[in-house]
Parts: structure tokens; C-alpha cells; sequence
């Protein structure tokens, strides 16, 4: 009889085993970073939430590609929160804002845009004015607003873009394009057009006009100037955001919406492993119980159970799920119970045949001559024999719920508020990912599932010596 | 006689199976109310139709009110809408089993039918094409495979093959699928990415032929990585605890030679466990064509599943779920037909 001491030498003997701990280990650490860091509601209000996006590139790929030789332009988010210089002009006041990078990339920011939160003024309506400042000293007026003055009736302070900050995209905006076009006109000596323009007026404000290569960019030191001109002292502004697109993002690039790969793939670590280890533990539970049942009963016990697990182990399981799904709508606990409730039969007939060989051991007749209840043969000594087997089926049937729900997602049918790696693949796939090749949209979220799936098969090809001994001489 | 007893059992089991699926699919759809709305939609349909003919012959618009309402009244006691679902639990059954489920809501067939059964029945050939080709390369080279490595235990071959075999479980074919495409329809741009059929299709018949076999290789060849390294492992493992009996030591102990001894001795004995876990995968390889069908817009049911899902047309996937349990009892039975015959124990009790 082997102690559990040696079963975990064993185990931890294998390659697979080692690997297979390690990376759960992993696994589950990420997972504990991801509970403690992201907001419960992260699907509704951030993953699902375009307004959240809206300030990121869309479709780009990761930043490291740029190490490829691909050209890149780093995506800047820039915030203004504090003014550099107050000037007082008669009884007006003149809020200063300003922003100095070098650019030198050889491609133009994807896309420019502004965004105002939070502006509270009590008197007259204040105005914001952008311009840029390039290093040829030629400065651009870019943007003008004058803030929505107060409507009939309504008594101040105003409160203006509390709820939901104002966002213009600076590059298809048609007013930018009429600010720029003296500038653009002068500088390449023609008469282009507003509609010319509109729509890629970022390729403008950072264009070196050369006569040669119209798409070549002036690169060199860049300064963002931002007028904020209030009535009163007492009037506000709590953020300006400047954002030049860049042309990646992030560790894993974004998805059509802008959405931050990455980050959705992370919050996808403790829901793969929350689906595959809660479906697994209550499956076998029921499997073990009812099989347990079954096989030491007998009699009409054994004969209804057997007949019901052997209908319901028969039943195509992928069908019935998108069937239930579709007309229960798409929620996780569903699609849980109902691979639970599908699950366990298999389970139940294996379990029965291993305790009708038990049943004729000497160590079973020995406590029921000693009076043992029925109760109590089947948890203190049936249970125990099995023990091992369930833990290791246990394992492995976590790969099977984490697989079934990223199938189901993929077909479309996955919860929309808690955004899966299945969900975030499918996303990729309706959208034509595949064909466009936004491989880093459709890659990652695969290989991670693939990835949990291999972790726990890895531990179970590893306890399957400890498991079942004979294996051991082969 | 008792083969046939064998098999009349086994049949009765599986269509359990199947009338379990159509009375679940059915209280499920009564209790959510998803038959009224089903049923409602078929009769105003049928009204819709009355009205465009009799308004040809009725110029008084109350009466041809007056005669629609009658109609309408007729269909909804025909129907039994007027009754709680339950009291048309055994017409829905039975509506289900003719495919009797009307008009889909957006979907359309091929040749423009919108009628659910033209639209279904019109994809299950593609679907049975694709799953039997599978299965069958599948289940030769999984043997061949299997039978090789069983006599070499601890080779190299056989060691990659029980990895490759724990990998693909791991392995959701329509991941595998996608990576395919990317590989050899964009990368290598040898196979076609998707569909069926070049398009416009070739007119020539062999031209035709070969168009659609160009079309189903990538579909195929996923399908069958995914199950063939578990299937070989379990020939395998089956070989080897046959190989390791009593009688198999004396049929070397005569001398005979080991080609032989495979063939008589070992593979025949190993044949029926090896159809039984055939049996146990099938349920796997329907839920892999339902999504290798999609990843490929190979134009079967699987396919038509997703565009279901999408076009929430509740009663092409009713179908559909229906379809896909009438093609699991059907497959199943062909497989049991054979263990029957390959079991001789079976036959001689």
C-alpha cells in the first residue's frame, strides 16, 4: 500500500506532472490578480461599453511587431489636468495648457481626438481653442468650441459633459478641416479643398509638405496648445484628453471596437478555470453519489438510475446545449447545470461497474457482518476505494466544461456580460478577423484555451500511475 | 433469433434517445411559450395567404373580414391554440418528427424555399458527406496506426502518438480549424479558405468533382486531426491488453507467424471494444462537425446552425436539434449492427 507521500513522488516524477502544476499554479495566480484587481461588473460597464473604447486605435496590432521592421506610431493618450500658465485678460481668464513630445515616426497618428469632462461655469459660456506647434514654428489653430451656452431657463452653475464627457474625432471633423485650410493651401502652394482633406486631417498637421513625396511626415518636437478661456475664476474644467492613434496597442493589440485584447483575455483566466473546476466538481459529486448508489443498491434502485444515465449519456451533447441555451438565453449558470446535468450519466455507469466488483470484497462482508449501516459502507468503504479514480476523473473532465462553453460561445451563444476567451475569438472570427488577419485577435484567446485544456490533461496523463498502479509495468 | 433480439433491444434503447430529445425539446418550448408563438406564426400565415386569394372574389371588405376571422378561428382550435401547450404535447411530437415546423423567419434554402424541412433536409447530405468521410479516414488510419505502435511499446512513435492523442483532446476543432485557414488558405494560398464550391462553380461534371473534394479537404483533414491520435491510442491500448492474454502466448507458442497471430487472434478479439469507443466518440465527432461546418461555411447543418443562432430562427434550430439526434440514433445503430456481427459472443448466447 503506497503512502500518500510516495503517490505525490510519483506524480510530481513526470514531465507532464511538473508542467502541468506549475502552469496551474500560474493559472490560478493570474486568476487571484484578476479577482482582486478588475470591477465585479467588468463586462457590462467596461468590456461591453463602446464609450470606454473610444479613445483607443481600432483593429491594431500589438506594439512588439514594430521589432518586425513594421512602421509604428506610438498611441499617446495625453491628459491635461492643471493649467502651465493663468493669464488674466481684462475680465476674462486665460487657462494655458500645453504638451511637448518629439515624433519621428514615418507614418501620421492614426486618428486625432478630444474630449472635455466635466466643465462647470457660472457667467458666460467658456471657450477651448487647440493648436499645434510644429518644428518648422508654424503654429496650427486645429480646434475652436464655445462651450453649449445655458438653455432657456436653466440657472447656474452650468454643468456641462458630467455624465458622459464631449468627444470630438478631431480627423474627420469638418471644422478642423476649415481651420486648416488656409494653412495646408499656403504650404503646398495649391488650391486643395476642404473635402479634400476632411477625414485625414491628421496626415496634414503632421505632413512636411514636400514637394517630392506628398505622404512624407515633418518629424522633430511637437507642442499641443490648449486654450481654455473662462469669464470667471471660479469656472472649471476637470480633464482635457489629447489622443494621438497610434498604429498598435498594447501587449496584445484591439479589436474592432478598440477594445484592449489584453485586458479581456486576462479577466478570461478566472472564468475559464470558475467554468471548468465548479462544472467538473458538482458533475462528478452527482456522478460518484448516484454510481455509488446504484452499484451497492441494486434491485429497482440500480435498474431506474442504469436506464436513465444510459438515455441521458446518449444524448449528442453539443445540439442540446445550443438548443437549451438558444431558448433559455445565453447565461453562464445555465450553460453550467445543463453540462452538469448531461455530464454526470457517464460518470454514474463507470462508477457502478467499479463498485459491483468492490461489493464482493472481503472488506465490504466484513463491516456489514459487523452492522455496519448501508449509509455507512458506501462513505467510509466504498467511497474511499474509489477515491482516487473520481479525483482523477475529476481532472479530467475540467477540460471538457472549459472546451464546451468556448464551442458554445463560439457559435454565438456565449453570456454577453461576462466576456470569455471563446466570446472574444468568436468576435474576432464574425468580424472577418480571419480573413483580414488580425491574427492577434483570433491566436491568443485559442491558444489559451488550448492551453487550460493541456494544463489539466497534463495532470491527469500524471496521476493516472497513481491512480491505477498496473499502468506502472507498462 | 437471439441476434435479432440483440439488436431489436439496442434499437428500443436508442429510440428512448429519441423520443426523450423530442419530449424535452417539446415541454421546453411549451413552457417557455416559444410553440404558441411557432404556432401563431404558422397561422397567420396561412391567413395571409387566405386573404391574398379571397380578396380576388370578396369585394365587401366585411365580409371578407367576417370569413378570414371564421378562418382564423378554425386554425386556432385546429392548432389547439386555444388549449394550455400541454394538451399538444403528442402534435408537436409529432410536428417535429415530420419536420412539420413551417416557415423559417429569415432563412432561406438554396432554391429559395423558406419552408424549415427544405431548408434543413436540403443541407443533411453535406453534413453526412463530411462526418463519414471523416469517420472512415479516421477509424483506418487510427487502426493502422494503433495495431503499429501496440507492438512497439516505448518506441518513439508510440510515445509521440499517446502525446498527440492527450493534446488533441485539449484541442477545440474549431481553433484548429481557424489556424488552418490562416495557414494554408492565406499563408501557403493552396486550399480554399471556405464554402463548398468555387465560385461560379465549374460546369464540367469531373471539374465539379474535383472542385468540391478541393473544398472538403481542409474540413476533412481538421476533423480528423482532432480525433484520430485518441482513437489510435485506444486501438492501442486495446491491442496491447488482448496481446497480453493467455491464448494470444499460445498461438505464438505454436509457431505461428506474428502477422498472423494479429490478424486471427488479436485484432479479431480487439474488433468489438474498438467499435464500442467508435460508438463513445460519436457524440464528439457530431459536435466537431458542427463547428468545423461553421469555421469553414461548409453549407451542411452545423453551418445552418450558426446561421440559426444568428438569424434567431427558433424553429430552423428546433429542427436542427432534432436532426442532429435522429443522425446520432442512426449512426449509433449502424455502429451497434456491427459489434453484433463482429462479437460472436453476441450471436451464440
Amino acid at each position: 500500500m503506497s503512502t500518500n507521500r510516495d503517490n505525490l513522488k510519483e506524480f510530481f516524477s513526470s514531465t507532464s506532472g511538473k508542467i502541468g502544476s506549475i502552469l496551474l499554479v500560474l493559472f490560478i495566480l493570474i486568476s487571484v490578480f484578476v479577482v482582486f484587481t478588475y470591477p465585479l461588473n467588468f463586462g457590462n460597464t467596461i468590456w461591453s461599453n463602446p464609450a470606454y473604447w473610444s479613445d483607443y486605435p481600432k483593429s491594431a496590432p500589438p506594439t512588439w511587431i514594430s521589432i518586425f521592421g513594421n512602421e509604428n506610431v506610438e498611441h499617446q493618450i495625453i491628459d491635461f489636468t492643471s493649467p502651465v500658465d493663468i493669464v488674466p485678460i481684462s475680465n476674462q481668464e486665460q487657462r494655458l495648457y500645453s504638451y511637448t513630445f518629439n515624433y519621428d515616426s514615418n507614418i501620421s497618428p492614426t486618428f486625432l481626438s478630444l474630449s472635455m469632462y466635466d466643465v462647470v461655469y457660472h457667467d458666460r459660456p467658456p471657450t477651448i481653442s487647440v493648436s499645434i506647434l510644429r518644428p518648422d514654428n508654424e503654429e496650427v489653430l486645429i480646434y475652436r468650441e464655445v462651450i453649449s451656452p445655458p438653455r432657456p431657463g436653466e440657472e447656474g452653475p452650468y454643468i456641462r459633459y458630467s455624465d458622459s464627457p464631449f468627444r470630438i474625432n478631431l480627423s474627420g471633423d469638418k471644422s478642423v478641416s476649415s481651420n486648416l485650410i488656409q494653412f495646408v493651401q499656403d504650404k503646398s502652394n495649391s488650391q486643395i479643398s476642404v473635402n479634400d482633406i476632411v477625414g485625414s486631417n491628421e496626415k496634414y498637421i503632421f505632413s512636411a509638405f514636400s514637394p517630392t513625396d506628398s505622404q512624407e511626415i515633418l518629424t522633430g518636437e511637437y507642442k499641443i496648445l490648449i486654450k481654455f478661456v473662462t469669464n470667471s475664476e471660479n469656472d472649471s474644467i476637470s480633464k482635457i484628453r489629447f489622443v494621438l492613434g497610434g498604429s498598435s496597442y498594447g501587449l496584445l493589440g484591439t479589436d474592432s471596437l478598440g477594445r484592449n485584447i489584453s485586458v479581456g483575455l486576462l479577466f478570461g483566466f478566472p472564468i475559464a478555470l470558475l467554468i471548468g473546476l465548479t462544472t467538473s466538481t458538482i458533475t462528478t459529486m452527482i456522478g460518484t453519489a448516484m454510481g455509488i448508489i446504484s452499484g451497492y443498491t441494486g434491485g429497482r434502485t440500480d435498474t431506474i438510475i442504469q436506464r436513465f444515465s444510459d438515455t441521458l449519456s446518449n444524448i449528442p451533447l453539443l445540439p442540446i446545449l445550443l438548443f437549451l441555451i438558444f431558448i433559455f438565453g445565453p447565461q453562464l449558470w445555465l450553460v453550467m447545470t445543463i453540462l452538469v446535468l448531461f455530464g454526470w450519466p457517464g460518470l454514474t455507469i463507470i462508477i457502478r461497474s467499479m463498485v459491483l466488483q468492490i461489493n464482493s470484497s472481503q472488506s465490504i462482508e466484513a463491516a456489514k457482518s459487523l452492522g455496519a449501516s448501508k449509509w455507512r459502507i458506501m462513505y467510509r468503504h466504498i467511497f474511499p476505494q474509489l477515491a482516487p479514480f473520481i479525483f482523477a476523473q475529476l481532472v479530467f473532465f475540467t477540460p471538457a466544461a472549459i472546451l464546451a462553453e468556448a464551442s458554445l460561445s463560439f457559435l454565438g451563444l456565449g453570456d454577453p456580460s461576462i466576456p470569455t476567451w471563446g466570446q472574444i475569438l468568436e468576435n474576432g472570427f464574425r468580424t472577418g478577423g480571419v480573413y483580414i488577419g488580425y491574427w492577434w485577435w483570433i491566436l491568443p484567446p485559442g491558444l489559451l484555451i488550448v492551453i487550460t485544456a493541456m494544463i489539466f490533461v497534463f495532470i491527469a496523463l500524471a496521476l493516472e500511475p497513481v491512480v491505477n498502479p498496473k499502468l506502472k509495468k507498462m | 433469433m437471439s441476434l435479432l433480439q440483440t439488436l431489436i433491444v439496442r434499437g428500443l434503447s436508442l429510440l428512448v434517445v429519441l423520443i426523450t430529445v423530442l419530449f424535452l425539446s417539446v415541454i421546453v418550448l411549451g413552457a417557455t411559450g416559444y410553440s404558441d408563438r411557432l404556432l401563431t406564426a404558422t397561422v397567420s400565415e396561412e391567413l395571409r395567404g387566405l386573404r391574398q386569394s379571397l380578396s380576388q372574389n370578396i369585394r365587401d371588405p366585411n365580409e371578407l373580414e367576417q370569413v378570414i376571422e371564421d378562418r382564423r378561428e378554425q386554425l386556432i382550435e385546429f392548432y389547439g391554440l386555444d388549449r394550455p401547450w400541454y394538451y399538444r404535447l403528442p402534435d408537436m411530437v409529432f410536428r417535429i418528427l415530420t419536420l412539420d415546423l413551417g416557415e423559417a423567419r429569415t432563412l432561406r434554402s438554396f432554391t429559395g424555399s423558406n419552408r424549415v424541412s427544405d431548408i434543413v433536409l436540403e443541407r443533411l447530405p453535406n453534413t453526412v458527406l463530411l462526418i463519414t468521410s471523416a469517420t472512415i479516414i479516421t477509424s483506418i488510419i487510427g487502426l493502422y496506426v494503433g495495431v503499429k505502435i501496440a507492438t512497439q511499446v516505448g518506441s518513439r512513435l508510440e510515445r509521440s502518438v499517446s502525446y498527440f492523442s492527450a493534446i488533441s483532446y485539449a484541442l477545440p476543432a474549431w481553433w484548429l480549424g481557424i489556424i488552418f485557414i490562416i495557414l494554408f488558405a492565406f499563408q501557403l494560398r493552396i486550399l480554399p479558405s471556405s464554402g463548398m464550391f468555387s465560385v461560379p462553380p465549374p460546369t464540367e461534371p469531373f471539374a465539379r468533382f474535383l472542385d468540391r473534394l478541393v473544398h472538403a479537404i481542409l474540413p476533412i483533414f481538421t476533423l480528423v486531426i482532432v480525433s484520430v491520435g485518441s482513437w489510435s491510442y485506444a486501438v492501442r491500448t486495446m491491442v496491447l491488453n488482448i496481446s497480453q492474454e493467455d491464448f494470444v502466448n499460445v498461438a505464438r507458442a505454436k509457431g505461428l507467424p506474428e502477422n498472423l497471430v494479429m490478424r486471427r487472434h488479436i485484432i479479431r478479439v480487439a474488433a468489438p471494444p474498438i467499435v464500442t469507443s467508435l460508438i463513445l466518440g460519436l457524440t464528439g465527432s457530431l459536435g466537431g462537425a458542427i463547428l468545423t461546418e461553421t469555421v469553414f461555411g461548409w453549407p451542411g447543418m452545423g453551418r445552418l446552425y450558426y446561421e440559426a443562432i444568428l438569424a434567431a430562427d427558433e424553429s430552423v434550430i428546433v429542427a436542427l436539434t432534432f436532426m442532429f439526434t435522429l443522425l446520432y440514433v442512426i449512426a449509433r445503430f449502424i455502429l451497434e449492427i456491427l459489434y453484433v456481427v463482429l462479437d460472436p459472443r453476441v450471436r451464440y448466447k
